[in-house]
């Protein structure tokens, strides 16, 4: 038999400073949503199967736990948030005004991790649903609600938020009249950054070379403002250069509401690219190894539960941001002293004493 | 600083002999001592000598910056890195081997295949629809069809001198494998200018000629 000692793989316990941190962490990203008047959603943790594969592509869904419900139906823990938000948004929330605006903290489960280095198994996601507005303003809307939380977090000057937009790398495989194997491995090349196997590939497709040197060199530009404008010089389809013009647009406004810093442009940025319709962005700050937060603009989802409409949101992981933060001197306001302790003689005394000091909001622990 | 993993043996070499190419030198006494990092002379990068499977293991976590390894080692990894880079040292293919004297892979029923790379192996008889047994060995897989373990193998072959010394000869090139510059995905965003001066500098050495020229 196991011993009972064991723990299982990717599960964990959080404790003393780190739980106050954790804690403290997710409370100031919660206020912050609240701040712009999101309103708290708390999604079922057991759904089914049927949902997420749906709202996540059947892909990311495959690595969620997985079990039968008593009908034989097949259920999962949930794996992510924003599927069952969606859901709700063309359920429950059919007849709200638009937009909805929700947010949340809640754990998910994947029993398959996306790579080595995300040990983890479970994790909790602080995250914001923008759901039936579309447009620039919306997507500046999350852009300025992560900076913020960034910056509340002490972590605006070691940050990088890239953006991108999906219509870029379909604009180009469109115009190469790809078929859908090879535009997924142009998608694995381009995502790799793997520039030399990028030419021979778009060589191999017979496309010109001055053509193809264009499509390799576009799909790599990376870096601030100048991007989209130096890109429009490599593009020849329209679909592809409205889109930068989109991400023009987003980047100077970014800039001009000043909080721009850290910002960047990715074109190889093409993750995702079933799933998402628009923006895309993924949020690294140093000393984590891999990226803390993601999103971008979702708006076929919902039409998945029957109601099409622009839908926009991000999660940042709390589990990535704690680490990072733990070793950073990260202030949390819960815990920091040590308890006074009370002792005496008569218990009645010391009741009354302990609760008059706590009613003065000190920290209170019997003898 | 950037912290680059370079994979032990001949890649080791390789790579500082590019790396000095592009302008990144180690000083000899650093080389020379049996330190497993070592910063340049610059101070700009720090370089850890590692087995070659742990590279995209330290890249990954992000512990490392970038590394140096062969795709070989990549394909089998599954590594969610980027490689942007192809480095075109340690030139070898990942090749099907069998006794040359008779093919055992085109006998019916099950295949019997010893190798260190059963990804590899199981996705290149997956896609064929054989069915395959792999028998996953840590060395000397040569030994493997000699002596009757396995029908044929899976390795790294470079000159084949190997092979042929244990009666064995290619009988299908799976895929190349050449060494790999890899980086990882925060540091390539956190660290763009840095990272982008390394995949500049050594793109312009290999495009030269490389480490040989």
């Amino acid at each position: 038999m196991e011993p009972l000692s064991k723990i299982p793989g990717g599960m964990r316990y959080y404790f003393g400073r780190e739980a106050r941190l954790r804690r403290a962490v997710e409370t100031a990203a919660m206020s912050v949503f609240d701040g712009w008047g999101y309103e708290e959603i708390a999604t079922p943790s057991v759904d089914y199967y049927a949902l997420f594969e749906r709202g996540m592509g059947h892909v990311e869904a495959r690595r969620a736990f997985r079990f039968a419900d008593t009908d034989g139906r097949l259920l999962a823990l949930r794996p992510d948030i924003t599927s069952s938000v969606a859901r709700a948004a063309a359920t429950l929330f059919a007849n709200a005004p638009r937009p909805l605006r929700f947010c949340y903290a809640a754990s998910v489960f994947r029993q398959l991790p996306h790579s080595r280095a995300e040990w983890r198994r479970q994790g909790r996601q602080l995250g914001c649903e923008l759901i039936g507005a579309g447009g620039a303003d919306a997507d500046i809307e999350v852009l300025a609600i992560v900076a913020e939380v960034l910056g509340r977090l002490g972590l605006a000057g070691s940050c990088r938020v890239t953006l991108n937009h999906v219509g870029v790398f379909n604009g180009v495989a469109e115009q190469l009249g790809l078929s859908p194997e090879a535009r997924e491995e142009m998608r694995q090349l381009v995502d790799a950054r793997d520039a030399g196997a990028l030419a021979a590939f778009l060589k191999a497709l017979g496309s010109h070379d001055a053509r193809a040197e264009r499509a390799a060199r576009l799909l790599r530009l990376s870096g601030g403002r100048e991007i989209p404008g130096a890109a429009k010089k490599l593009l020849s389809n329209a679909g592809s250069r409205a889109t930068l013009d989109e991400l023009e647009k987003l980047l100077s406004a970014v800039e001009t509401l000043g909080f721009g810093e850290g910002f960047s442009v990715d074109l190889s940025d093409v993750s995702g690219l079933g799933y998402y319709t628009g923006l895309v962005f993924k949020v690294y700050v140093e000393g984590a190894g891999a990226r803390v937060g993601g999103g971008g603009r979702y708006d076929d989802l919902t039409a998945n539960f029957g109601r099409r409409e622009p839908a926009v949101g991000f999660v940042l992981d709390l589990d990535a941001l704690t680490e990072v933060l733990a070793r950073r001197d990260f202030e949390t306001e819960n815990g920091a002293d040590a308890p006074a302790t009370i002792a005496g003689k008569d218990v009645t005394e010391r009741f009354r004493e302990a609760r008059r000091r706590r009613e003065q909001g000190e920290r209170i622990k019997m003898d | 600083m950037l912290t680059i993993a370079i994979a032990k043996g001949r890649m080791q070499q390789d790579t500082l002999a590019l790396l000095a190419r592009a302008g990144v030198r180690v000083s000899a006494e650093a080389l020379a001592s049996r330190r497993l990092a070592v910063e340049d002379e610059s101070g700009g990068y720090r370089f850890v000598f590692v087995k070659p499977a742990d590279v995209p293991v330290y890249v990954e976590h992000g512990i490392a910056d970038c590394g140096v390894v062969g795709r070989d080692v990549l394909l089998e990894a599954e590594a969610d890195l980027l490689q942007p880079l192809d480095l075109k040292i340690n030139r070898c293919v990942i090749a099907v081997a069998a006794r040359g004297d008779e093919d055992a892979t085109t006998r019916a029923g099950v295949l019997h295949v010893a190798t260190k790379y059963p990804r590899v192996a199981a996705a290149h008889f997956g896609a064929k629809g054989v069915p395959v047994e792999i028998i996953e060995l840590s060395g000397s897989v040569e030994l493997a069809p000699v002596l009757g373990l396995s029908d044929c193998i899976v390795d790294l072959v470079e000159t084949g001198r190997t092979l042929a010394e244990n009666g064995l000869a290619v009988v299908e090139t799976i895929t190349e494998s050449t060494g790999r510059l890899v980086v990882n995905r925060a540091s390539y965003q956190l660290k763009a200018e840095a990272v982008g001066k390394l995949i500049k500098d050594l793109g312009r050495v290999v495009a030269e000629g490389g480490a040989q020229s």
